[in-house]
């Protein structure tokens, strides 16, 4: 019994010196020390890895006490419901996101910071789990920097894509809820990734993510051609995200605007989603002037059709 | 600890010199000869065959290889230890269009081959790889060759030409007396194979080429196509001596008529 | 829904995969390339689960692709198929493995004959004229064997493709839009348009 005890604890000098061995064992360096996995790679060993709950399945612990569906009542509400999209066109990318975090039915922000500013060439979108966005799209942003001190260049949009897919898919299966688009311009030109926890990655010229995607997919889909001047182009990622904002629930408040050129990206503006409604996103490019609200632009047309006798 | 066995056999002498690593390069000294010659836009490798047995399949002695479709090695010392590093290479080939989705630089590669030779002087166990490597090919989407070169102790350099091997420092001379900026296609070939017969005496049976043009456009000369270039070399050098001799029997009859006529004047 | 069809004919394989990646209700893609070209003479079509196909396909592709530089030939179709569905068969005992399904279909340059294999992700490979996953298959099935025919030239093979994608389209409620098409033969793998 003993014995048992003494193998299994973590404290006394057995352990102690269990723990010593196992760090003089750890001698070899990893590849990382040296710069290969394509130049990925921490400083710590072999691939990166963050601590699990010491649990036997880590998913249903997390399942169990996040899931608000099934559980109203559970401890941890993992804010979800968003919109985001990004796009390439002529003249860059044009990404767009709201700014509303729910957390169940109770809405816990209206001034999220949703595109995640991975480095002045690279910009990430943020849906699903926020935690989860921001922590690995802050990490992806590291290993950039890293890959740019080794290989003297910067990363491709597609590299850094694919790093953080590789990620995500490692993870697979665990719990890890990410929908996001990477952004940016590399010697390629423009570049738009979509990326989420499944490990899916697909290269695209039009992607939008979250609970009020569709609705901004509606408005985006008719309005978009590659030949959109940037106004154009600027106008209708404030037009799309508006049109979320306005039909879905989880999703609103304000529109953060970004758009990125040869020369990295720049931030265009932030838009209140209800003075979108009744007033237009105001004296900004591409503005048409005026509401977006349906009410606005059919404001005294009508659809009565009386015969002609009747109107005399 | 009971685990001696596999401390590093690298280790310091008391006056600085890791002799593992020393005899290693010493390995690379005895192995056969390689040049790499980078033109204008094409790099040349040429390497020193050894003769094959009169019963040995030639084909399975190859000492220039592809790591990818756009990088080839060429390497001097010990066969056996380049096979293992050139299989590690060809993985990592593989492994970065795997994660990156793009080839690899041709100093990528280089680094990361440089990279497992330096672990192999500083690790438990192991003994270092004992070759040097020249490493040629174009990065994507670049039209400027490259040549580099690694050794048993992991450092790695760029070249505009180099020799590895057995009398490289005769090669090397030789090609840094002969050298120039932009050579042509044929220029560079022809450099390469100059430099290779200072220390190959039995001439094109024991020469190899590969010629890399551009970004995956790779072609290994045939015997007759060196052999036609060691003519030609071996006439040029036909003439230079025929001219030599000539002009110094010129100046020798130049001399004696002098001779004469001082012999003539004085009398 | 995914779909992906195979059919072999005189001296090539032809093989289609719908374009389409979806999420949900939404379609995140309308022309993704769902078929690899892992050798000169072999292409290999995948459908599955999102994130595993293309891992999976990636690693394929790469290992096929070491095995020919190391040894300067390529991997016949039946040697690069059983590998294949040995990789699959190995992930299938792992902690997770990959639900993919796969239609591989080869040139032999040596005999001069086309081998079309259908595996699924339980590791199950066969040798068969012509192949079909997805819901497409409960309707492709029958009708092929009702119109192949293995001596097929590649436009009669191309038509009785176009029955299928037709078929599908006709009767699956959630059908694909688009297909992307290629064939492999004697002068190796190509996509053509349909």
């Amino acid at each position: 019994m003993n014995t048992f005890a003494d193998r299994f604890s973590t404290t006394g000098a057995l352990a102690e010196l269990r723990k010593a061995q196992k760090a003089a064992d750890e001698e070899e360096f990893s590849d990382a020390m040296w710069g290969s996995e394509a130049g990925f790679g921490s400083l710590a060993k072999g691939v990166p890895t963050f601590s699990v709950p010491n649990i036997p399945d880590p998913t249903a612990f997390l399942r169990l006490h996040t899931d608000d569906h099934a559980d109203p009542t559970c401890k941890i509400k993992i804010s979800h419901g968003t919109t985001t999209l990004a796009f390439r066109f002529q003249g860059g990318v044009i990404v767009a996101v709201d700014s509303r975090a729910t957390a169940g039915s109770y809405v816990a922000s209206g001034t999220v910071k949703k595109v995640i500013e991975i480095n002045p060439y690279l910009l990430g979108t943020m849906a699903g789990g926020a935690a989860d966005c921001q922590y690995w799209e802050t990490y992806l942003g590291m290993h950039c920097r890293l890959h740019e001190l080794r290989n003297r260049e910067r990363i491709s949009v597609s590299a850094a894509s694919k790093y953080l897919s590789n990620l995500v898919y490692s993870y697979k299966g665990m719990g890890l809820s990410m929908g996001t688009m990477i952004c940016g311009w590399d010697k390629t030109g423009p570049a738009v990734f979509y990326v989420d926890s499944d490990g899916t990655r697909l290269k695209g010229d039009l992607f939008s993510v979250g609970s009020g995607s569709t609705f901004a997919y509606g408005v985006l889909d008719q309005g978009y051609r590659w030949d959109l001047t940037d106004e154009e182009a600027q106008e209708l990622g404030r037009r799309s995200i508006y049109a979320a904002g306005h039909r879905d629930a989880f999703s609103g408040n304000t529109c953060n605007l970004y758009h990125v050129k040869e020369d990295g990206w720049k931030f265009i503006g932030n838009y209140d989603i209800s003075k979108m409604h009744y007033d237009g996103p105001g004296n900004v490019l591409g503005a048409t002037g005026g509401g977006y609200g349906y009410e606005l632009r059919v404001e005294g047309l009508s659809s009565a059709n009386p015969p002609v006798a009747a109107q005399a | 600890m009971s685990r001696s066995y596999d401390r590093a056999l690298t280790v310091f002498s008391p006056d600085g010199h890791l002799f593992q690593v020393e005899y290693a390069a010493e390995a690379v000294r005895k192995g056969t000869c390689a040049v790499g010659v980078r033109g204008k836009d094409v790099v040349i490798l040429g390497v020193e065959k050894k003769s094959v047995l009169q019963l040995q399949d030639s084909r399975t002695v190859r000492k220039v290889v592809m790591l990818d479709d756009h990088v080839c090695l060429a390497f001097a010392g010990l066969t056996a230890d380049g096979r293992v590093l050139i299989d590690k290479a060809r993985i990592e080939c593989q492994s970065h269009r795997l994660t990156v989705e793009d080839p690899v630089t041709v100093e990528y590669i280089t680094r990361h081959i440089a990279g497992i030779q330096q672990k192999y002087t500083q690790s438990g166990g192991v003994r270092p790889f004992g070759i040097s490597t020249l490493i040629v090919g174009f990065d994507p989407h670049d039209s400027r060759p490259r040549l580099y070169q690694t050794e048993p102790s992991g450092i790695y350099s760029a070249w505009k030409a180099n020799a590895i091997g057995r009398s490289s420092k005769t090669v090397r001379e030789f090609l840094e007396k002969n050298h120039k900026d932009d050579l042509s296609r044929e220029e560079a070939i022809k450099l390469t194979v100059k430099s290779l017969l200072e220390v190959v005496q039995t001439g094109a049976k024991n020469i190899e080429i590969s010629v890399m043009e551009s970004y995956g456009k790779v072609t290994n000369l045939d015997l007759s196509q060196i052999q036609a270039i060691v003519s030609e070399i071996e006439r040029e050098k036909e003439a230079e001596a025929e001219r030599k001799r000539s002009r110094l029997a010129a100046t020798a009859a130049g001399q004696a008529a002098m001779e004469s006529l001082a012999t003539e004047s004085s009398r | 829904m995914e779909n992906l069809f195979a059919i072999t004919g005189k001296g090539y394989v032809i093989v289609a995969a719908d374009t389409t990646s979806a999420r949900s209700i939404v379609k995140m893609k309308v022309d993704e390339d769902k078929i690899k070209v892992l050798s000169p003479h072999l292409l290999m079509a995948y459908s599955g689960e999102p994130g595993d196909t293309i891992q999976f396909s990636e690693y394929v592709e790469r290992n096929i692709r070491l095995f020919q530089i190391r040894n300067t030939y390529p991997l016949g179709p039946s040697a690069a198929a059983s590998w294949i569905r040995r990789s699959l068969a190995e992930s299938l005992r792992s902690r997770k493995p990959y639900a993919v399904n796969l239609l591989l279909g080869g040139y032999d340059t040596n005999k001069h004959e086309p081998h079309l294999f259908w595996v699924d992700y339980l590791g199950t490979m066969t040798e068969v004229p012509f192949a079909a996953h997805g819901y497409g298959s409960y309707f492709v099935l029958s009708l092929l064997d009702r119109y192949h025919n293995p001596e097929a030239s590649l436009e009669e093979g191309l038509a009785t493709l176009k029955r299928c994608i037709a078929e599908v389209t006709k009767r699956v409620v959630v059908s694909p839009g688009q297909y992307k098409v290629k064939v492999v033969d004697k002068d190796g793998a190509r996509e053509i348009e349909i």
